[in-house]
């Protein structure tokens, strides 16, 4: 623990600190361009200089680039730090084109800040400015190299951190320019991030761009509702539509920094098509009076035919308030427990992936980047969980081994096995690679006997697990039955949306899955129907497909689903941007996200395009959204119950794992709950047999696969024209298809068309399809029937 | 040629022609790689290199012994030799000359480094305006595998080691040997501070030891003679061996002189080199190459070694001695250089990137007839700034424009008063040649003849 003296005040930090890190600890902000804690020092700027006026170094020397040691005297203000910093400032503002009032980042910018901090006040520079051209990055970068000032962060957040080779500098001396070697989009599903690190307005938020000054947004901590992994954002709000989203920074799961998906999916929040006023049998009527029907058609139901008779479905992307709301509300009138997952054997299975956490298993994505051996499981993490890819990749970096075993084929900055096998030879995969690394080979040969390709592979993978001091497992919930029981082994599940953990903490152990409800719709059983912020066109096809014969079916949501579009009674809910909530990530850590704005139509949408009329005295247009939460305690207290104050508390007070936490006082970086370890009565799924055909596995895309990005236009924009499936080349030649040939793909009663790909790297038997509305209800074994040549 | 200086390195000098391996042979060539491989072991040379004292040629003059020693013992896997032939400092000119000299007395040198540090491989790293000296080492290093000097079981023996000829993309920062790596690794060439040293992990992340050709020219020498005839060949008290001296500008005899360390610069200029040019009177020197100060009238009895030249606030650099007149402008003649440093940056810290360009401005304005009193001022604050950059580009950079300003003021300020060039000179264009005519993609905006804005 070196003991230093920064500024006459004394700090002690662990040993290893640089010390602009210690000063920071102090509050101590030396100014600094290259230095970022995620990406460590360059030494490039200059900019933090500071003089060392006592000890092991002596000198100007940089801050960034000392390790704080004993004994140390560092003064920030020394005459000579201060007049180099303003030279060194001088020199960076000599080129700069000084154009921060139409700059994206004027007023944020660190640039701005630390020309001030160097007292840069007049350019004595005689000379003329040097200029670039600028390239078009893709839809999502802009560029403008003239505000450049060379820190190089960009580079080595691109090519260092996430692994990826098409942006960089080139040409040297002042003439280094960073860019591509061709205009075109970046490859890097990070590459967001760059608006981000920039220092100055060089690489900016292009689609954010022009539509707000900072200073004029309202921002509010939030969540990432795009994957399972509970990044931590900022959101950026102006006129009631979302500006832009940050990356907010949170050590324990995403650090700095964010994906693109979860960055560029908002917007749905605005879309003209947003559904955003009660509706009774098709008709717009008040809020009021649409809550009033729900009920009254809900209570007549349950009148007439039972409490059973109505059945409740929870959505995947709700907060948990929102969750436990439905769990009491139909705790309390005695209906159904909410369903939210296909079948109760997913349930469990996600359950069981929660409960395996227990506080020695469970690792963090940041702790991931720390293992120092990955066994990835079920999971293509590029694009599950986009984020979990940069944590392996800094795992790998460190020297990690990385083994991914999953059917589609997988891409991922680093270098690692694949192993693609079926998704029913995942538990012996799992196994086999946990073992004994002596018995590896014996067993590999005797539990995947058709494959020798993948037996060296996982003999190396058993002996790098089995040597590794922190080797981590990541899992998609179906393995959680198959669990070796290994302390050392961390743990971290992937879950296929942002509200599956959320749903499998509160839904009562009795919940049905949806495909019971679907057979009690069928058989008359159930006659109304409940569903909060979930498609079923898109979760439960074939329940979909018997709404019609529902005497009651109340909808609440903030997308325009066909659900909505068959709802009897419709109530529209707030987005995750006007309510706010709390969110448990993929690893049970329970997170809140603070509303960011009120529920009202956008301005844009308000003034058609022009000045929004000046009315003083009405109130906000569309405000009658509200959180969903709300409506159902509304629902609740219409059935006359007795509604707790807190529905969250009241259902999380009766589970052992939850109980005592309180989720309006959570720590910044989230709160993962103690869980007590999986039930020995688990059992694991059933098998799938798979001669009969192909093997559907559903596939995410970086933008639009997940349900809120699916209604974002700029998210939607990036989508493939055609969905692409794929096979292996061996399946395909079996059956007659070529690469890049047009096919139709049987999807219940209708052909959905597609375009097949050829692949090698993938599992055999298998169908690789994308997932999009269209392709659900795909049977889970594709019959010989079911791909054919258009 | 002097008969009575000791000629080690240009022991076989031929007019326009390299010796062969005969010649070297002939003049107990080959022998000290003989009485070595297989018969001392590895450290025994490091020892005789340790106390030869040999210090690096190449600039630093760091001792070379000791960054051997640097390589950790306990190292599994490759390690490797790179020879530093990139030499492109301005005025330095020696190892082109020492290539074309004896090629096979570097060719035993690199094998005898390689030997005590234990490596494998080795890569000539040259730059590419010596394609001819690149395409020579590349014959004689096949004449040399011939003869069992290289390549498989070196003289019969379990010692194996080759060299491969890398010719650099050409860059001046490349002559810095972290950057020198990282070029033969195909990355950017950005000199790494911090982090293990080459010796330790280098080329490929392995041990490297990266050595100036002429530093590895001296190992023969040093171990068929032993390191106390090493040292005896020295004038001066602390300096050891001969040094080769590149000797430019307005002297009677420019060329490349093979002189002991600790020669005075008044030997070398008006002895060696002949004096100055007919008709031309002695101003100042640049004694060590570009990236050394000025060196005034008083100091010419200075000694050319490390110590003293540091002692006196001179660099030794590479003793690349570039001589000046009376009728030369010494603010042209920087500017000449800084032009030259501040295309070579390779633009990875402020100070060097923006800090070059932006002295040549000023002095470019300054010698143009431009100038004011403030941008003396301002390069003055600059210098300092410079000093205190990533590597020692910057720094070498700063030091012709410090002596300029330390010896040279009357001169500078007579270009502000007379608002032209004393000496005539026109003035210089204030945007620099043009980058070229060949269509830009992306960069820098594509500037028209004469119009470059950088």
């Amino acid at each position: 623990m070196p003991d230093l003296i920064i500024d006459g005040r004394a700090i002690s930090v662990p040993k290893g600190t640089m010390v602009i890190e210690a000063a920071e600890r102090l509050g101590i902000m030396i100014p600094r361009f290259c230095w970022h804690k995620a990406l460590g020092a360059a030494g490039a700027c200059r900019m933090c200089a500071v003089k060392f006026v006592a000890g092991p170094v002596k000198g100007l020397e940089m801050s960034c680039m000392t390790l704080a040691a004993d004994g140390m005297v560092v003064e920030t203000f020394h005459p000579e730090a201060v007049a180099f910093r303003r030279s060194i400032i001088e020199l960076l503002m000599v080129n700069h084109p000084h154009d921060c009032p139409v700059c994206d980042e004027g007023g944020h910018c660190l640039l701005q800040d630390e020309t001030i901090s160097g007292n840069h006040v007049q350019r004595r520079f005689p000379g003329r400015k040097r200029t670039y051209l600028d390239q078009d990055l893709g839809p999502f970068v802009q560029h403008e190299m003239n505000r450049c000032i060379h820190c190089y962060r960009c580079a080595r957040f691109y090519q260092d951190y996430c692994g990826y080779r098409d942006f960089g500098p080139m040409q040297n001396a002042n003439r280094v320019y960073f860019g591509r070697f061709e205009d075109g989009p970046l490859e890097n599903p990070f590459a967001g991030n760059l608006a981000d690190l920039c220092p100055t307005g060089t690489l900016t938020d292009k689609p954010a761009r022009y539509t707000s000054r900072r200073w004029d947004c309202e921002r509010a901590p939030s969540v990432c509702l795009h994957c399972s992994l509970g990044c931590n954002v900022t959101v950026l709000s102006r006129y009631r539509r979302v500006a832009r989203i940050e990356a907010r920074d949170n050590e324990a799961v995403n650090g700095s920094f964010i994906c693109d998906r979860g960055r560029f999916s908002a917007g749905y929040e605005a879309i003209p098509e947003r559904p955003r006023a009660g509706l009774a049998d098709g008709r717009p009527v008040p809020v009021t009076e649409a809550v009033a029907a729900a009920v009254s058609r809900l209570a007549a139901l349950a009148e007439s035919h039972g409490p059973g008779s109505i059945a409740v479905v929870g959505g995947l992307r709700s907060s948990l308030e929102t969750q436990a709301a439905l769990v009491a509300l139909a705790g309390a009138a005695g209906w159904r427990a909410p369903a939210f997952f296909g079948s109760r054997q997913e349930q469990a299975a996600t359950k069981a992936a929660l409960a395996a956490l227990t506080p020695a298993r469970a690792r963090s994505l940041a702790e991931l980047g720390q293992a120092d051996a990955v066994l990835v499981l079920g999971v293509s993490p590029l694009y599950d969980a986009p984020m979990l890819a940069l944590a392996l990749r800094q795992a790998s970096r460190a020297g990690a081994k990385i083994i991914v075993a999953d059917p589609r084929p997988v891409a991922l900055p680093l270098p690692f096995s694949h192993l693609p096998v079926a998704p029913r030879q995942l538990p012996a995969v799992l196994a086999v690679a946990t073992g004994q690394p002596d018995q590896a080979a014996a067993e590999a040969q005797k539990r995947l006997p058709f494959s020798p390709e993948l037996w060296p592979v996982l003999e190396d993978a058993a002996r790098a697990l089995a040597a590794a001091r922190r080797p981590a497992l990541v899992f998609a919930p179906g393995l959680a039955a198959s669990l070796p029981d290994d302390d050392r082994l961390g743990l971290f599940p992937v879950l296929p949306a942002a509200g599956s953990a959320g749903a499998a903490l509160l839904a009562p152990d009795d919940a049905p899955g949806l495909d019971e409800l679907a057979a009690g719709v069928a058989a008359g059983r159930i006659r109304g129907l409940l569903v909060a912020e979930a498609d079923l066109f898109t979760a439960a096809p074939e329940l979909a497909a018997l709404l019609g014969s529902l005497d009651a079916l109340v909808v609440l949501d903030h997308l325009p689903t066909p659900t909505v579009a068959a709802a009897k009674v419709f109530l529209p809910t707030a987005t995750i941007f006007e309510a706010g909530g709390t969110l448990a990530a993929s690893d049970g850590r329970l997170q809140t996200a603070a509303p960011v704005q009120p529920p009202g139509d956008p301005v844009v949408r308000d003034g058609r395009g022009s000045h929004p009329p000046r009315a003083y005295d009405r109130e906000l247009p569309g405000t009658d959204p509200a959180p969903a939460a709300f409506w159902l305690g509304e629902i609740s207290q219409g059935l006359g119950q007795k509604a707790p104050r807190s529905p969250l508390a009241a259902v999380m007070a009766g589970l052992p794992a939850l109980a005592g936490i309180d989720c309006s006082r959570l720590p910044d970086a989230g709160l993962r709950p103690a869980f007590a370890g999986p039930r020995p009565d688990t059992a694991p799924p059933a098998p799938l047999v798979a001669e009969a055909g192909l093997a559907v596995v559903y596939d995410e895309a970086l933008f639009a696969t997940d349900d809120p990005g699916r209604y974002a236009p700029l998210a939607l924009a990036q989508t493939a024209a055609s969905p692409v499936i794929l096979l292996h080349a061996d399946d395909a030649a079996s059956l007659g298809l070529a690469d890049a040939m047009a096919v139709a793909v049987g999807c219940g009663d209708r052909f959905v068309p597609a375009v097949v790909r050829l692949s090698r790297a993938m599992a055999r038997g298998v169908l690789v399809v994308p997932r999009l509305p269209e392709f659900a209800g795909l049977p889970p074994i594709l019959g010989p029937c079911g791909l054919r040549r258009r | 040629m002097q008969i009575d200086i000791p000629q080690v390195l240009f022991k076989n000098r031929h007019l326009g022609r390299p010796a062969s391996i005969d010649e070297y042979r002939a003049g107990g060539g080959y022998e000290a790689l003989a009485a070595t491989i297989g018969r001392r072991t590895p450290a025994e040379v490091l020892q005789l290199v340790l106390d030869a004292d040999l210090r690096g040629r190449g600039g630093a003059g760091f001792p070379a012994g000791r960054k051997w020693q640097g390589v950790p013992v306990d190292h599994v896997g490759p390690r490797y030799v790179v020879i530093n032939t990139d030499e492109m400092e301005p005025g330095t000119f020696k190892d082109r000359i020492l290539v074309n000299v004896d090629p096979h007395l570097v060719i035993e040198g690199i094998v005898l480094c390689a030997y005590s540090i234990g490596a494998s491989e080795g890569v000539f790293f040259i730059r590419p305006s010596y394609e001819g000296d690149a395409l020579l080492i590349e014959q004689e290093c096949r004449v040399a595998r011939e003869n069992g000097y290289l390549g498989q079981n070196i003289l019969g023996t379990d010692f194996s080691f080759d060299v491969h000829v890398h010719r650099s993309a050409g860059r001046y920062i490349c002559g810095e040997a972290s950057a020198q790596i990282k070029a033969i690794s195909g990355l950017r060439p950005n000199p790494r501070k911090g982090g293990p040293r080459t010796a330790v992990k280098g080329l490929w992340d392995c041990p490297t030891i990266v050595n100036n050709l002429e530093t590895l020219a001296n190992l023969p020498g040093i171990v068929r003679n032993g390191p106390q005839w090493f040292k005896s060949l020295a004038r001066s008290a602390t300096g050891s061996g001969t040094k080769l001296y590149s000797v430019s500008g307005q002297v009677a005899r420019p060329g490349c002189y093979e002189l002991p360390i600790g020669v005075t610069i008044r030997d070398i200029i008006f002895e060696h080199a002949g004096g100055m040019a007919p008709g031309k009177t002695f101003k100042t020197v640049i004694p060590g190459g570009a990236s050394t100060p000025y060196l005034p009238e008083s100091l010419l009895d200075l000694e050319m070694d490390f110590d003293p030249m540091r002692a006196a606030g001179q660099r030794f650099g590479t003793a690349s001695l570039m001589v000046f007149d009376q009728d030369t402008c010494l603010v042209g003649a920087t500017l000449s250089l800084i032009e030259f440093f501040a295309r070579e940056s390779c633009g990875w810290c402020t100070p060097c990137r923006e800090g070059i360009p932006y002295i040549r401005e000023l002095l470019r304005r300054i010698e143009g007839g431009e100038g004011t009193e403030e941008h003396i001022q301002m390069i003055a604050d600059m210098l300092p700034v410079l000093d205190v950059a990533y590597c020692a580009f910057a720094p070498g950079a700063a030091e012709p424009v410090r002596g300029l300003l330390t010896h040279f003021m009357d001169e500078v300020r007579a270009h502000i008063t007379e608002k032209r060039c004393p000496f005539g000179n026109p003035p210089p264009s204030l945007r620099g040649k043009a980058c070229g005519t060949r269509p830009i993609q992306f960069g820098p905006t594509p500037c028209p003849e004469d119009q470059c804005p950088i």
